[in-house]
Protein backbone atom coordinates (compact mmCIF):
# COMPACT_ATOMS: atom_id res chain seq x y z
CA UNK A 1 0.00 0.00 0.00
CA UNK A 2 2.41 2.40 0.73
CA UNK A 3 3.90 2.36 -2.48
CA UNK A 4 0.99 3.55 -4.29
CA UNK A 5 1.18 6.76 -5.57
CA UNK A 6 -1.82 8.18 -3.52
CA UNK A 7 -0.35 7.16 -0.21
CA UNK A 8 1.81 10.08 0.13
CA UNK A 9 -1.53 12.64 0.34
CA UNK A 10 -2.89 10.30 2.90
CA UNK A 11 -0.23 8.95 5.14
CA UNK A 12 -0.85 11.15 8.55
CA UNK A 13 -4.21 9.55 8.65
CA UNK A 14 -3.30 6.10 7.73
CA UNK A 15 -0.74 6.10 10.78
CA UNK A 16 -3.23 7.64 12.75
CA UNK A 17 -6.14 5.60 12.17
CA UNK A 18 -4.58 2.19 11.08
CA UNK A 19 -7.84 0.40 11.41
CA UNK A 20 -9.55 2.33 8.70
CA UNK A 21 -6.49 2.75 6.60
CA UNK A 22 -7.65 0.59 3.63
CA UNK A 23 -10.78 1.96 2.72
CA UNK A 24 -9.59 5.28 2.99
CA UNK A 25 -6.93 4.40 0.75
CA UNK A 26 -9.68 2.71 -1.40
CA UNK A 27 -12.21 5.20 -1.42
CA UNK A 28 -9.88 7.75 -2.30
CA UNK A 29 -8.16 5.88 -5.40
CA UNK A 30 -12.39 4.99 -6.42
CA UNK A 31 -13.22 8.85 -5.97
CA UNK A 32 -9.87 10.76 -7.30
CA UNK A 33 -8.55 8.20 -10.05
CA UNK A 34 -11.98 6.19 -11.50
CA UNK A 35 -14.81 8.80 -10.75
CA UNK A 36 -12.22 11.94 -11.55
CA UNK A 37 -13.61 13.97 -8.38
CA UNK A 38 -12.02 17.68 -8.40
CA UNK A 39 -10.89 19.52 -5.85
CA UNK A 40 -10.43 16.25 -3.91
CA UNK A 41 -9.93 17.16 0.07
CA UNK A 42 -8.95 15.04 3.19
CA UNK A 43 -10.53 16.14 6.18
CA UNK A 44 -10.35 14.01 9.96
CA UNK A 45 -13.84 13.26 11.58
CA UNK A 46 -12.14 12.31 15.03
CA UNK A 47 -15.40 11.12 16.41
CA UNK A 48 -15.59 8.94 13.45
CA UNK A 49 -11.83 7.98 13.95
CA UNK A 50 -11.46 7.82 10.52
CA UNK A 51 -10.87 10.35 7.43
CA UNK A 52 -13.48 11.53 5.16
CA UNK A 53 -13.39 13.66 1.61
CA UNK A 54 -15.27 16.44 0.16
CA UNK A 55 -15.09 17.34 -3.11
CA UNK A 56 -16.64 17.71 -6.20
CA UNK A 57 -17.85 14.92 -9.29
CA UNK A 58 -16.43 16.33 -12.65
CA UNK A 59 -18.62 19.36 -14.51
CA UNK A 60 -20.38 20.27 -11.24
CA UNK A 61 -20.19 22.92 -8.35
CA UNK A 62 -22.27 21.26 -5.88
CA UNK A 63 -19.47 20.06 -2.71
CA UNK A 64 -20.27 16.47 -1.63
CA UNK A 65 -19.32 14.73 1.42
CA UNK A 66 -18.03 10.87 1.35
CA UNK A 67 -17.34 9.01 4.73
CA UNK A 68 -15.22 5.61 4.25
CA UNK A 69 -15.94 2.14 5.96
CA UNK A 70 -15.73 -1.29 5.65
CA UNK A 71 -18.07 -3.63 5.01
CA UNK A 72 -17.20 -5.82 8.30
CA UNK A 73 -17.81 -2.88 10.36
CA UNK A 74 -21.10 -2.18 12.64
CA UNK A 75 -22.01 1.10 12.70
CA UNK A 76 -24.64 2.65 14.41
CA UNK A 77 -26.87 5.86 14.11
CA UNK A 78 -25.34 7.40 16.74
CA UNK A 79 -22.35 7.40 14.30
CA UNK A 80 -23.76 8.61 11.86
CA UNK A 81 -25.21 11.43 14.25
CA UNK A 82 -21.83 12.01 15.05
CA UNK A 83 -20.67 12.13 11.56
CA UNK A 84 -22.67 14.55 10.13
CA UNK A 85 -21.70 17.04 13.44
CA UNK A 86 -18.24 16.72 12.26
CA UNK A 87 -18.32 17.50 9.11
CA UNK A 88 -20.33 20.66 9.18
CA UNK A 89 -23.76 19.54 9.09
CA UNK A 90 -23.73 19.12 5.00
CA UNK A 91 -27.53 18.45 3.58
CA UNK A 92 -26.52 14.47 2.79
CA UNK A 93 -23.29 12.55 3.09
CA UNK A 94 -22.45 9.45 0.79
CA UNK A 95 -21.22 6.43 2.73
CA UNK A 96 -18.68 4.35 1.26
CA UNK A 97 -18.47 0.98 1.37
CA UNK A 98 -15.42 -0.89 0.63
CA UNK A 99 -15.51 -4.62 0.30
CA UNK A 100 -12.15 -6.56 -0.07
CA UNK A 101 -12.30 -7.02 -3.64
CA UNK A 102 -12.33 -3.32 -4.05
CA UNK A 103 -15.96 -3.00 -5.07
CA UNK A 104 -17.45 0.04 -3.24
CA UNK A 105 -21.15 0.59 -3.19
CA UNK A 106 -22.09 4.27 -2.04
CA UNK A 107 -24.99 4.81 0.24
CA UNK A 108 -26.36 8.61 0.44
CA UNK A 109 -27.72 9.55 3.91
CA UNK A 110 -29.44 12.25 4.85
CA UNK A 111 -30.63 13.46 8.33
CA UNK A 112 -34.18 13.05 8.46
CA UNK A 113 -36.88 11.83 5.85
CA UNK A 114 -36.31 13.05 2.22
CA UNK A 115 -38.65 12.42 -0.63
CA UNK A 116 -36.86 11.35 -3.55
CA UNK A 117 -36.38 13.61 -6.30
CA UNK A 118 -38.75 12.40 -8.87
CA UNK B 1 -15.39 -9.33 -26.49
CA UNK B 2 -12.89 -8.10 -24.14
CA UNK B 3 -14.32 -4.23 -23.56
CA UNK B 4 -10.44 -2.79 -23.95
CA UNK B 5 -9.36 -5.12 -26.74
CA UNK B 6 -9.27 -3.48 -30.09
CA UNK B 7 -11.63 -5.28 -32.29
CA UNK B 8 -10.44 -5.96 -36.13
CA UNK B 9 -13.19 -7.29 -37.30
CA UNK B 10 -16.20 -4.75 -39.12
CA UNK B 11 -19.27 -5.29 -36.94
CA UNK B 12 -16.75 -4.96 -33.57
CA UNK B 13 -19.38 -3.72 -31.35
CA UNK B 14 -22.42 -6.00 -32.17
CA UNK B 15 -23.44 -8.14 -29.61
CA UNK B 16 -24.07 -11.72 -31.16
CA UNK B 17 -22.66 -13.86 -33.14
CA UNK B 18 -19.08 -12.26 -33.45
CA UNK B 19 -18.94 -11.04 -29.87
CA UNK B 20 -19.43 -13.96 -28.47
CA UNK B 21 -17.46 -15.74 -30.50
CA UNK B 22 -14.79 -13.08 -29.20
CA UNK B 23 -15.94 -13.84 -26.07
CA UNK B 24 -14.64 -17.37 -26.33
CA UNK B 25 -11.68 -16.83 -27.77
CA UNK B 26 -10.23 -14.76 -25.18
CA UNK B 27 -11.72 -16.62 -21.93
CA UNK B 28 -11.29 -20.31 -23.83
CA UNK B 29 -9.33 -21.18 -20.10
CA UNK B 30 -11.10 -21.84 -17.00
CA UNK B 31 -8.13 -21.75 -15.20
CA UNK B 32 -4.76 -20.10 -15.47
CA UNK B 33 -2.40 -23.33 -15.73
CA UNK B 34 -2.98 -24.11 -19.29
CA UNK B 35 -2.73 -28.11 -19.92
CA UNK B 36 -1.68 -28.99 -23.47
CA UNK B 37 -2.41 -32.62 -24.44
CA UNK B 38 0.24 -33.67 -26.14
CA UNK B 39 0.09 -35.44 -29.70
CA UNK B 40 0.53 -39.09 -29.63
CA UNK B 41 1.15 -40.80 -32.98
CA UNK B 42 1.27 -44.76 -33.20
CA UNK B 43 0.77 -47.57 -30.83
CA UNK B 44 3.96 -47.94 -29.37
CA UNK B 45 4.38 -43.89 -28.68
CA UNK B 46 6.00 -43.30 -25.37
CA UNK B 47 3.36 -41.65 -24.29
CA UNK B 48 0.86 -43.98 -24.49
CA UNK B 49 3.33 -46.83 -23.11
CA UNK B 50 3.28 -44.53 -19.73
CA UNK B 51 -0.69 -43.64 -20.00
CA UNK B 52 -1.11 -47.58 -19.11
CA UNK B 53 1.24 -46.76 -15.89
CA UNK B 54 -1.21 -43.76 -15.69
CA UNK B 55 1.23 -41.14 -16.59
CA UNK B 56 -0.07 -38.33 -18.23
CA UNK B 57 2.16 -37.01 -21.24
CA UNK B 58 0.19 -33.40 -20.97
CA UNK B 59 1.90 -30.84 -20.67
CA UNK B 60 1.37 -28.33 -18.04
CA UNK B 61 2.13 -24.22 -18.54
CA UNK B 62 2.71 -22.14 -15.72
CA UNK B 63 2.57 -18.49 -16.05
CA UNK B 64 3.70 -18.08 -12.68
CA UNK B 65 2.00 -15.01 -11.19
CA UNK B 66 3.26 -12.09 -8.78
CA UNK B 67 1.26 -10.62 -6.44
CA UNK B 68 1.62 -8.24 -3.02
CA UNK B 69 0.01 -8.85 0.31
CA UNK B 70 -1.65 -5.41 1.47
CA UNK B 71 -2.69 -5.67 5.11
CA UNK B 72 -4.61 -3.03 4.98
CA UNK B 73 -7.15 -3.90 2.52
CA UNK B 74 -7.25 -7.70 2.83
CA UNK B 75 -6.16 -8.26 -0.40
CA UNK B 76 -3.48 -9.28 -2.54
CA UNK B 77 -2.66 -6.76 -5.10
CA UNK B 78 -1.00 -7.81 -8.91
CA UNK B 79 0.67 -4.62 -10.73
CA UNK B 80 1.93 -6.87 -13.26
CA UNK B 81 -0.05 -6.35 -16.29
CA UNK B 82 0.71 -9.73 -18.05
CA UNK B 83 -0.51 -11.31 -14.73
CA UNK B 84 -3.02 -9.53 -13.93
CA UNK B 85 -4.68 -10.45 -17.65
CA UNK B 86 -3.54 -13.75 -17.45
CA UNK B 87 -5.68 -14.31 -14.12
CA UNK B 88 -8.74 -12.61 -14.95
CA UNK B 89 -8.99 -13.93 -18.32
CA UNK B 90 -8.24 -17.66 -17.18
CA UNK B 91 -11.30 -18.06 -14.40
CA UNK B 92 -12.06 -14.42 -14.23
CA UNK B 93 -10.14 -14.10 -10.98
CA UNK B 94 -9.46 -10.46 -9.00
CA UNK B 95 -11.03 -7.18 -10.02
CA UNK B 96 -9.17 -3.69 -11.43
CA UNK B 97 -9.63 -1.86 -8.21
CA UNK B 98 -10.26 1.07 -10.45
CA UNK B 99 -13.08 -0.97 -12.67
CA UNK B 100 -16.13 -2.70 -12.37
CA UNK B 101 -14.45 -6.27 -13.61
CA UNK B 102 -11.70 -6.13 -16.11
CA UNK B 103 -9.00 -3.76 -15.61
CA UNK B 104 -9.83 -0.98 -17.88
CA UNK B 105 -8.95 2.11 -16.20
CA UNK B 106 -5.75 3.18 -18.28
CA UNK B 107 -7.72 2.58 -21.49
CA UNK B 108 -10.90 4.23 -20.27
CA UNK B 109 -8.82 7.51 -19.88
CA UNK B 110 -6.85 6.57 -23.33
CA UNK B 111 -10.21 6.39 -24.52
CA UNK B 112 -11.61 9.87 -23.23
CA UNK B 113 -8.36 11.22 -23.97
CA UNK B 114 -8.53 10.45 -27.74
CA UNK B 115 -12.65 10.23 -27.24
CA UNK B 116 -12.35 7.37 -30.13
CA UNK B 117 -15.01 5.98 -27.39
CA UNK B 118 -16.75 3.40 -30.26
CA UNK B 119 -16.43 0.27 -28.41
CA UNK B 120 -17.65 1.36 -24.85
CA UNK B 121 -16.08 -0.03 -21.63
CA UNK B 122 -18.35 -1.35 -19.37
CA UNK B 123 -18.40 1.77 -17.03
CA UNK B 124 -19.19 4.11 -20.14
CA UNK B 125 -22.18 1.72 -20.86
CA UNK B 126 -23.02 2.23 -17.47
CA UNK B 127 -23.54 5.92 -17.34
CA UNK B 128 -25.26 5.65 -20.37
CA UNK B 129 -27.55 3.57 -18.93
CA UNK B 130 -28.06 5.96 -16.17
CA UNK B 131 -28.71 9.10 -18.03
CA UNK B 132 -31.01 7.58 -19.93
CA UNK B 133 -32.73 6.01 -16.58
CA UNK B 134 -32.89 9.83 -15.58
CA UNK B 135 -34.25 10.55 -18.50
CA UNK B 136 -36.91 8.12 -18.64
CA UNK B 137 -37.58 9.44 -14.48
CA UNK B 138 -38.18 12.90 -15.29
CA UNK B 139 -40.11 12.10 -18.43
CA UNK B 140 -42.31 10.05 -16.33
CA UNK B 141 -42.89 12.60 -13.14
CA UNK B 142 -43.67 15.24 -15.97
CA UNK B 143 -46.16 13.11 -16.85
CA UNK B 144 -47.39 12.19 -13.84
CA UNK B 145 -47.79 15.88 -12.72
CA UNK B 146 -49.82 16.49 -16.47
CA UNK B 147 -52.16 14.04 -15.57
CA UNK B 148 -52.63 15.15 -12.29
CA UNK B 149 -53.28 19.08 -12.91
CA UNK B 150 -55.58 17.12 -16.12
CA UNK B 151 -57.49 15.68 -13.72
CA UNK B 152 -57.98 18.53 -11.59
CA UNK B 153 -59.45 20.59 -14.47
CA UNK B 154 -61.53 18.23 -15.45
CA UNK B 155 -63.16 17.55 -11.80
CA UNK B 156 -63.45 21.63 -11.65
CA UNK B 157 -65.09 21.66 -15.28
CA UNK B 158 -67.31 18.71 -14.06
CA UNK B 159 -66.27 16.76 -17.23
CA UNK B 160 -64.08 13.36 -17.98
CA UNK B 161 -60.48 13.59 -17.47
CA UNK B 162 -58.74 12.97 -20.90
CA UNK B 163 -56.45 9.85 -20.62
CA UNK B 164 -52.66 10.77 -20.54
CA UNK B 165 -50.09 8.08 -21.28
CA UNK B 166 -47.45 7.44 -18.78
CA UNK B 167 -44.66 5.99 -20.07
CA UNK B 168 -43.49 2.60 -18.28
CA UNK B 169 -39.90 1.15 -17.99
CA UNK B 170 -40.48 -1.98 -20.17
CA UNK B 171 -42.02 0.68 -23.69
CA UNK B 172 -39.77 4.51 -23.14
CA UNK B 173 -37.18 5.02 -25.53
CA UNK B 174 -34.49 7.52 -25.16
CA UNK B 175 -35.20 10.66 -27.04
CA UNK B 176 -32.73 12.08 -29.56
CA UNK B 177 -33.45 15.65 -27.45
CA UNK B 178 -31.95 14.27 -24.22
CA UNK B 179 -28.60 13.83 -25.94
CA UNK B 180 -28.25 17.91 -26.65
CA UNK B 181 -25.71 18.14 -22.87
CA UNK B 182 -23.65 15.48 -24.01
CA UNK B 183 -22.29 16.89 -27.97
CA UNK B 184 -21.04 20.05 -26.20
CA UNK B 185 -18.93 18.23 -23.97
CA UNK B 186 -17.69 16.18 -26.61
CA UNK B 187 -16.56 18.83 -28.31
CA UNK B 188 -14.86 20.13 -25.19
CA UNK B 189 -13.13 17.21 -24.83
CA UNK B 190 -11.75 17.16 -28.03
CA UNK B 191 -10.57 20.49 -28.03
CA UNK B 192 -8.54 19.55 -25.06
CA UNK B 193 -7.09 16.04 -26.40
CA UNK B 194 -6.00 17.79 -29.11
CA UNK B 195 -3.22 19.91 -27.12
CA UNK B 196 -2.22 17.80 -24.14
CA UNK B 197 -2.82 14.64 -26.40
CA UNK B 198 1.32 14.10 -27.00
CA UNK B 199 2.22 14.99 -23.29
CA UNK B 200 -0.42 13.18 -21.70
CA UNK B 201 -0.25 9.72 -23.43
CA UNK B 202 3.41 9.67 -22.91
CA UNK B 203 3.43 10.36 -18.83
CA UNK B 204 -0.04 8.26 -18.08
CA UNK B 205 1.02 5.34 -15.78
CA UNK B 206 -1.28 3.02 -15.09
CA UNK B 207 -2.15 3.22 -11.49
CA UNK B 208 -4.36 0.17 -11.60
CA UNK B 209 -3.95 -3.43 -9.88
CA UNK B 210 -5.97 -6.04 -9.64
CA UNK B 211 -7.06 -6.85 -6.38
CA UNK B 212 -7.62 -10.59 -5.38
CA UNK B 213 -9.23 -11.07 -2.28
CA UNK B 214 -7.35 -13.62 0.34
CA UNK B 215 -9.66 -16.44 -0.68
CA UNK B 216 -8.81 -16.14 -4.49
CA UNK B 217 -5.40 -15.73 -4.07
CA UNK B 218 -5.17 -18.79 -1.58
CA UNK B 219 -7.20 -20.64 -4.01
CA UNK B 220 -4.95 -19.97 -6.75
CA UNK B 221 -1.55 -20.87 -4.88
CA UNK B 222 -2.73 -23.71 -2.96
CA UNK B 223 -4.62 -25.66 -5.55
CA UNK B 224 -3.17 -24.58 -9.03
CA UNK B 225 0.27 -22.74 -7.45
CA UNK B 226 0.54 -20.61 -10.50
CA UNK B 227 0.87 -17.03 -7.80
CA UNK B 228 3.72 -16.14 -5.52
CA UNK B 229 2.82 -13.75 -3.16
CA UNK B 230 5.66 -11.40 -2.18
CA UNK B 231 6.15 -9.40 1.59
CA UNK B 232 5.03 -5.53 0.91
CA UNK B 233 8.35 -4.48 3.09
CA UNK B 234 10.96 -6.88 2.04
CA UNK B 235 9.53 -8.33 -1.60
CA UNK B 236 10.21 -12.11 -0.49
CA UNK B 237 8.43 -14.61 -1.47
CA UNK B 238 5.74 -16.23 1.20
CA UNK B 239 5.89 -19.67 1.86
CA UNK B 240 2.64 -21.83 1.42
CA UNK B 241 2.60 -21.86 6.01
CA UNK B 242 3.46 -18.14 6.22
CA UNK B 243 0.62 -17.83 3.59
CA UNK B 244 -1.89 -19.25 4.96
CA UNK B 245 -0.91 -17.90 8.71
CA UNK B 246 -0.70 -14.30 7.15
CA UNK B 247 -4.35 -14.43 5.78
CA UNK B 248 -5.62 -15.58 9.24
CA UNK B 249 -3.47 -12.80 11.10
CA UNK B 250 -5.20 -10.00 8.44
CA UNK B 251 -8.65 -10.45 10.19
CA UNK B 252 -6.38 -9.34 13.53
CA UNK B 253 -6.47 -5.60 14.88
CA UNK B 254 -3.57 -4.20 13.95
CA UNK B 255 -1.62 -2.58 16.75
CA UNK B 256 0.88 -3.03 19.69
CA UNK B 257 -1.46 -4.94 22.06
CA UNK B 258 0.53 -8.84 21.41
CA UNK B 259 -1.77 -10.10 24.30
CA UNK B 260 -4.67 -9.43 22.68
CA UNK B 261 -3.54 -12.02 20.04
CA UNK B 262 -4.22 -14.80 22.31
CA UNK B 263 -7.70 -14.26 22.18
CA UNK B 264 -7.96 -14.17 18.27
CA UNK B 265 -5.19 -16.83 17.67
CA UNK B 266 -6.55 -20.70 17.46
CA UNK B 267 -10.13 -19.67 16.53
CA UNK B 268 -12.02 -21.78 13.76
CA UNK B 269 -14.31 -18.56 13.43
CA UNK B 270 -11.80 -16.57 11.95
CA UNK B 271 -13.35 -14.98 9.13
CA UNK B 272 -10.83 -15.91 6.11
CA UNK B 273 -11.57 -19.41 6.93
CA UNK B 274 -15.07 -19.43 7.07
CA UNK B 275 -15.20 -17.81 3.90
CA UNK B 276 -12.53 -19.52 2.25
CA UNK B 277 -14.37 -22.69 2.75
CA UNK B 278 -17.34 -21.42 0.65
CA UNK B 279 -15.49 -19.86 -1.77
CA UNK B 280 -13.53 -23.54 -2.12
CA UNK B 281 -16.42 -25.46 -1.90
CA UNK B 282 -17.75 -23.43 -4.88
CA UNK B 283 -14.69 -23.04 -7.24
CA UNK B 284 -13.74 -26.68 -7.45
CA UNK B 285 -17.46 -27.62 -8.37
CA UNK B 286 -16.53 -25.59 -10.99
CA UNK B 287 -18.45 -22.05 -10.70
CA UNK B 288 -17.51 -19.03 -11.25
CA UNK B 289 -17.32 -17.28 -7.79
CA UNK B 290 -17.56 -13.07 -7.28
CA UNK B 291 -18.43 -11.27 -4.38
CA UNK B 292 -21.98 -9.89 -4.39
CA UNK B 293 -21.93 -7.13 -2.18
CA UNK B 294 -23.97 -5.23 -5.12
CA UNK B 295 -26.78 -7.19 -4.47
CA UNK B 296 -26.66 -7.17 -0.56
CA UNK B 297 -25.08 -10.98 -0.58
CA UNK B 298 -22.04 -12.68 -0.24
CA UNK B 299 -20.89 -14.83 -3.59
CA UNK B 300 -22.33 -14.75 -6.77
CA UNK B 301 -21.67 -17.53 -9.03
CA UNK B 302 -21.49 -17.67 -12.45
CA UNK B 303 -21.60 -20.90 -14.70
CA UNK B 304 -18.70 -19.67 -16.88
CA UNK B 305 -18.06 -16.15 -15.67
CA UNK B 306 -19.66 -12.42 -16.12
CA UNK B 307 -18.88 -11.74 -19.28
CA UNK B 308 -21.23 -14.54 -20.55
CA UNK B 309 -23.74 -14.20 -18.26
CA UNK B 310 -26.01 -11.00 -17.53
CA UNK B 311 -28.81 -10.15 -15.74
CA UNK B 312 -31.33 -9.89 -18.26
CA UNK B 313 -30.98 -13.38 -19.52
CA UNK B 314 -32.87 -15.39 -16.34
CA UNK B 315 -32.03 -18.98 -17.35
CA UNK B 316 -28.65 -17.80 -16.90
CA UNK B 317 -28.58 -15.36 -14.45
CA UNK B 318 -25.56 -16.23 -11.89
CA UNK B 319 -26.88 -17.28 -8.03
CA UNK B 320 -26.59 -15.31 -5.24
CA UNK B 321 -24.84 -16.69 -1.96
CA UNK B 322 -25.64 -15.78 1.20
CA UNK B 323 -22.82 -17.58 3.66
CA UNK B 324 -24.37 -18.75 7.03
CA UNK B 325 -22.33 -19.43 9.83
CA UNK B 326 -23.02 -22.09 12.11
CA UNK B 327 -21.58 -22.73 14.81
CA UNK B 328 -21.01 -26.58 16.41
CA UNK B 329 -20.69 -25.43 19.57
CA UNK B 330 -22.34 -22.56 20.79
CA UNK B 331 -19.80 -21.46 23.34
CA UNK B 332 -17.86 -20.56 20.50
CA UNK B 333 -20.03 -17.86 19.65
CA UNK B 334 -20.44 -16.33 22.54
CA UNK B 335 -16.39 -15.96 23.31
CA UNK B 336 -15.84 -15.40 19.84
CA UNK B 337 -13.78 -11.74 19.03
CA UNK B 338 -14.36 -11.94 16.04
CA UNK B 339 -17.85 -10.46 14.57
CA UNK B 340 -19.23 -12.80 11.71
CA UNK B 341 -21.93 -11.67 9.30
CA UNK B 342 -25.47 -13.42 9.92
CA UNK B 343 -24.10 -15.41 12.74
CA UNK B 344 -26.99 -14.75 14.15
CA UNK B 345 -30.59 -16.32 12.91
CA UNK B 346 -31.61 -14.71 9.99
CA UNK B 347 -34.89 -12.68 10.66
CA UNK B 348 -37.93 -12.68 8.71
CA UNK B 349 -38.11 -9.40 7.44
CA UNK B 350 -33.82 -9.05 6.28
CA UNK B 351 -34.99 -13.06 4.57
CA UNK B 352 -37.41 -11.35 2.46
CA UNK B 353 -35.46 -8.00 1.86
CA UNK B 354 -32.87 -9.93 0.41
CA UNK B 355 -34.78 -12.63 -1.86
CA UNK B 356 -36.56 -9.26 -3.00
CA UNK B 357 -33.74 -7.77 -4.36
CA UNK B 358 -32.41 -10.29 -5.68
CA UNK B 359 -36.04 -11.49 -7.46
CA UNK B 360 -35.89 -7.88 -8.95
CA UNK B 361 -32.22 -8.44 -10.53
CA UNK B 362 -33.49 -11.96 -11.22
CA UNK B 363 -31.17 -13.84 -9.67
CA UNK B 364 -31.84 -17.18 -7.73
CA UNK B 365 -31.08 -16.76 -3.86
CA UNK B 366 -28.87 -19.61 -2.21
CA UNK B 367 -28.37 -19.92 1.61
CA UNK B 368 -24.87 -21.61 1.98
CA UNK B 369 -24.85 -23.05 5.86
CA UNK B 370 -20.76 -23.07 6.73
CA UNK B 371 -20.92 -25.55 9.70
CA UNK B 372 -18.07 -24.29 12.34
CA UNK B 373 -16.60 -27.11 14.18
CA UNK B 374 -16.34 -26.30 17.83
CA UNK B 375 -13.06 -26.22 19.77
CA UNK B 376 -13.75 -29.03 22.03
CA UNK B 377 -14.09 -31.57 19.63
CA UNK B 378 -10.92 -30.63 17.25
CA UNK B 379 -7.67 -29.76 18.17
CA UNK B 380 -7.09 -26.17 17.34
CA UNK B 381 -3.26 -27.05 16.49
CA UNK B 382 -4.84 -28.52 13.28
CA UNK B 383 -5.12 -24.80 12.35
CA UNK B 384 -1.54 -24.19 11.14
CA UNK B 385 -1.96 -25.70 7.70
CA UNK B 386 -5.42 -26.43 5.64
CA UNK B 387 -5.64 -29.83 6.48
CA UNK B 388 -8.27 -28.23 9.18
CA UNK B 389 -10.99 -27.05 6.20
CA UNK B 390 -12.04 -31.15 6.07
CA UNK B 391 -13.76 -30.47 9.49
CA UNK B 392 -15.82 -27.62 8.10
CA UNK B 393 -19.26 -28.76 6.09
CA UNK B 394 -21.49 -26.72 3.69
CA UNK B 395 -24.63 -27.17 2.82
CA UNK B 396 -26.88 -25.16 0.55
CA UNK B 397 -30.40 -24.34 0.21
CA UNK B 398 -32.26 -22.72 -2.30
CA UNK B 399 -34.69 -20.14 -1.72
CA UNK B 400 -37.84 -18.80 -4.00
CA UNK B 401 -40.65 -16.87 -3.56
CA UNK B 402 -43.33 -19.03 -4.18
CA UNK B 403 -46.37 -16.70 -5.45
CA UNK B 404 -49.62 -19.51 -5.93
CA UNK B 405 -51.78 -17.04 -7.77
CA UNK B 406 -48.86 -16.08 -10.39
CA UNK B 407 -46.92 -19.00 -10.47
CA UNK B 408 -48.71 -21.63 -11.87
CA UNK B 409 -46.35 -23.56 -14.02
Amino acid sequence: MESHPSYALLSELTTKYPRTAGSLLQTYNDLKLAQQWEDLEVFEVPSCSRGAFKGQRPNTTAVLYVIPCSLSESLSLSWFRDAFEDMGKPPHIYLAINAEDSNIVYYKLSPGIVKPPV
Amino acid sequence: MSLIAPSNKAGGSGKGGPRRQENNRIYANPLPLLLTPTQAKGYLSPHRIWGIFGISGTIIENPHCKGLFDRATKSVWVTNHRDAMILWRRGFFGKGDLSRSEPSWHTRQVNARRDAGKSLTSEELREKRRAERRQFKMDRARAIAEAAAEAEAAFAEGREASVIAIPSGATWKPQPSSATGQPQLVAKMTVDAVEDDVEEEETLEDVEHLQLTLQEAFFVIWNLDCLTILDPLTHEPLSLRDIWSTFQQAHWPSGPAVSLSRIYADRFDNPFLVNYVAYHYYRSLGWVVKGGIKFCVDLLLYKRGPVFQHAEQVNLSPFAVVVIPVYEDPEDRKTSPFELNNAEPFTWSWLSTINRVNTQVQKTLILTYVTIPARTRVDTALLSSPACLAHYSVRDVVVRRFIPARMRD
